[in-house]
């Protein structure tokens, strides 16, 4: 099976771990790009498509959840993962409820991670996939008429 | 408090005189109230037996041949603080009397004694004594209570900045363990199989993932620990009713197999046939299990450990004891902080005592500590029985 080519954002403040995470990522043959706050992640979403997005809770400024509510508000049909400092489950929780696709708590594991990251993309893939057939349905009735 | 009950069954008396027929017939007629007497005929011998067997109340005649009473009495005060001494003195001999009340005799009376008197006095001298113990038993426990607080408060101020640090610390964390599994990525690749030294490098990187492994564990706990404090009490609503024998046989069996490695046994003693807490078993579970394992570490080949249960009125006691190594005085008032150990690096974190002290007032309980140098240590834990 090949690797399909989803779009993969990193956002973390902390410069030298979306570095060293998308070293890895890349290194397992993924498409990853970074953005280092909330803001940064929201407007390259405006210009880039992206799958997954692995998002960290504890950022300044916009924090990760504030940052989720607006990425599913403008992109539904995103991926999330979170990822959460140990004393901040209750994020994670209220992550959850607010439509991220899972969790980890950091410093997290490289396989867990690779492994929520598989799951997210086949669940983006077959949404994407769904809204593809009921658009060409639609098309397809289009064109009989 | 009815402070003055009637009773002389507890009352153990030292009888001093030396007219035999006098002395006997008082004896008897004491123990006819139920007073336990013991009889000498000298001074030099109610000192002796007092060293023997100790008295709540001394009665002694001030003259004597030898010793004289006022004599034995300022030995037995000097002593025995919480003795109390009736002094007798001859018809008329208030001489006497003044000197023994001056030399720190509870009272006296003349002779001819009359019964009832002396039974009056001996109970109220008795009653005096169980004051002071009362009083100075409150005193350490008021003691206790806030030293107890001293040593809470400054938990809390090292929880505080010890979770601020463990924080900033997993960010870092982070960094390192994926700097170094990314290293392992790139030399599992085909083209790095033959490069020079390989193992070399797998080694290394190995160990810092251990290494990392074991920093994110303690920071872990560290969180943890202080998430159970700072939310105060743990929610009472998730209680249940906790068996704590079937808890406390639970605990044992999990650390079983790490006593059987030093021939150590330990037993489970409780005279109730049922006992029970509500409160939290899983968080209650890591507590016996942190305070077994010290416990285990701290026992010689072949020790013993016990486990009690005990139930007083609402409240129960877990009592963990061991006859280990034991806790120097200068160790024990810091056991309970972070970070404190005694042990390896690789053996101890000495975050147990750490958390389960967190857990256990996060339930509402208390967790103190008795310790003897090479004598052993005795762990206790009060938990409230009522929701
Ligand atoms: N039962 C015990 N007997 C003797 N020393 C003990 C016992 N329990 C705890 N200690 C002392 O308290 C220290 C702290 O214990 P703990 O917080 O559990 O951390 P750790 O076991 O990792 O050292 C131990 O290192 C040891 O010196
Ligand atoms: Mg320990």
């Amino acid at each position: 099976m090949f690797k399909t080519t989803s779009k993969i954002m990193l956002v973390d403040d902390e410069k030298d771990f979306v570095e060293m995470l998308s070293l890895r990522l890349k290194e397992n043959e993924e498409n990853v790009i970074a953005a280092y706050n909330g803001q940064e992640c929201l407007d390259t979403l405006e210009k880039i498509q992206v799958d997954v997005i692995i998002l960290d809770v504890k950022m300044p400024g916009m924090d990760g959840i504030e940052t989720l509510k607006q990425i599913k508000k403008r992109h539904p049909l995103v991926e999330v993962i979170l990822l959460t400092g140990h004393g901040t489950i209750q994020s994670a929780v209220e992550g959850m409820k607010l439509g991220a696709f899972d969790f980890l708590l950091k410093p997290a594991d490289f396989k867990e991670l690779t492994e929520k990251l598989t799951k997210a993309k086949e669940r983006r893939k077959e949404q994407m996939e769904r809204i593809q057939k009921a658009e060409a349905a639609i098309l397809l009735r289009q064109s009989k008429i | 408090m009815v402070d003055q009950p009637d009773v002389t069954e507890d009352i153990h008396i030292l009888l001093v005189d030396d007219e035999n027929d006098f002395r006997q017939i008082i004896a008897k007629r004491l123990k006819r109230r139920g007073i336990e007497v013991r009889e000498a005929d000298r001074g030099e011998k109610a000192l002796q037996m007092l060293e023997d067997a100790p008295v709540d109340v001394v009665i002694m005649d001030v003259k004597m041949p030898g010793m004289d009473g006022i004599e034995c009495l300022k030995q037995i005060k000097e002593k025995y603080d919480l003795l109390e001494v009736i002094m007798l003195t001859g018809h008329a001999d208030i001489h006497g009397g003044v000197e023994g009340i001056k030399s720190g005799a509870f009272d006296y009376l003349s002779k001819p004694i009359e019964l009832e008197h002396l039974v009056r006095k001996i109970k109220q001298a008795f009653h005096k004594i169980q004051r002071i113990l009362a009083e100075k038993e409150a005193r350490a426990f008021k003691e206790q209570v806030q030293q107890q607080m001293v040593v809470a408060e400054r938990l809390v101020a090292l929880g505080t900045m010890a979770s601020g640090v463990a924080h900033e610390i997993n960010n870092p964390l982070a960094v390192i363990q994926d700097s170094a599994g990314w290293l392992q990525q790139i030399l599992e690749k085909p083209d790095m199989q033959g490069i020079p030294r390989r193992d070399d490098f797998n080694k290394g990187l190995e160990r810092i993932n251990k290494a990392v492994k074991r920093a994110g564990k303690i920071t872990q706990q560290l969180l943890q620990a202080v998430k159970t404090q700072t939310t105060e009490m743990a929610d009472p609503s998730t209680f249940v009713e906790v068996d704590l024998k079937k808890l406390s046989e639970e605990a044992i069996t999990l650390v079983e197999p790490e006593a059987a490695l030093k021939n150590i046994v330990i037993h489970l003693e409780t005279k109730e046939p049922r006992l029970s807490a509500w409160t939290d078993s899983l968080q209650l579970l890591q507590v016996l299990l942190n305070l077994l394992s010290n416990s285990i570490q701290a026992t010689e080949e072949g020790g013993r450990i016990i486990v009690r249960l005990n139930a007083a009125m609402e409240e129960a006691k877990i009592i963990v004891k061991d006859t280990g190594c034991g806790i120097s005085k200068e160790n024990i008032s810091r056991i309970f902080e972070p970070f404190f150990t005694t042990k390896e690096a690789d053996q101890g974190t000495g975050m147990g005592l750490y958390v389960s002290w967190g857990i256990i007032t996060g339930l509402g309980g208390l967790i103190s500590v008795e310790s003897e140098v090479n004598k052993g240590t005795t762990f206790t834990i009060t938990l409230p029985v009522k929701k």
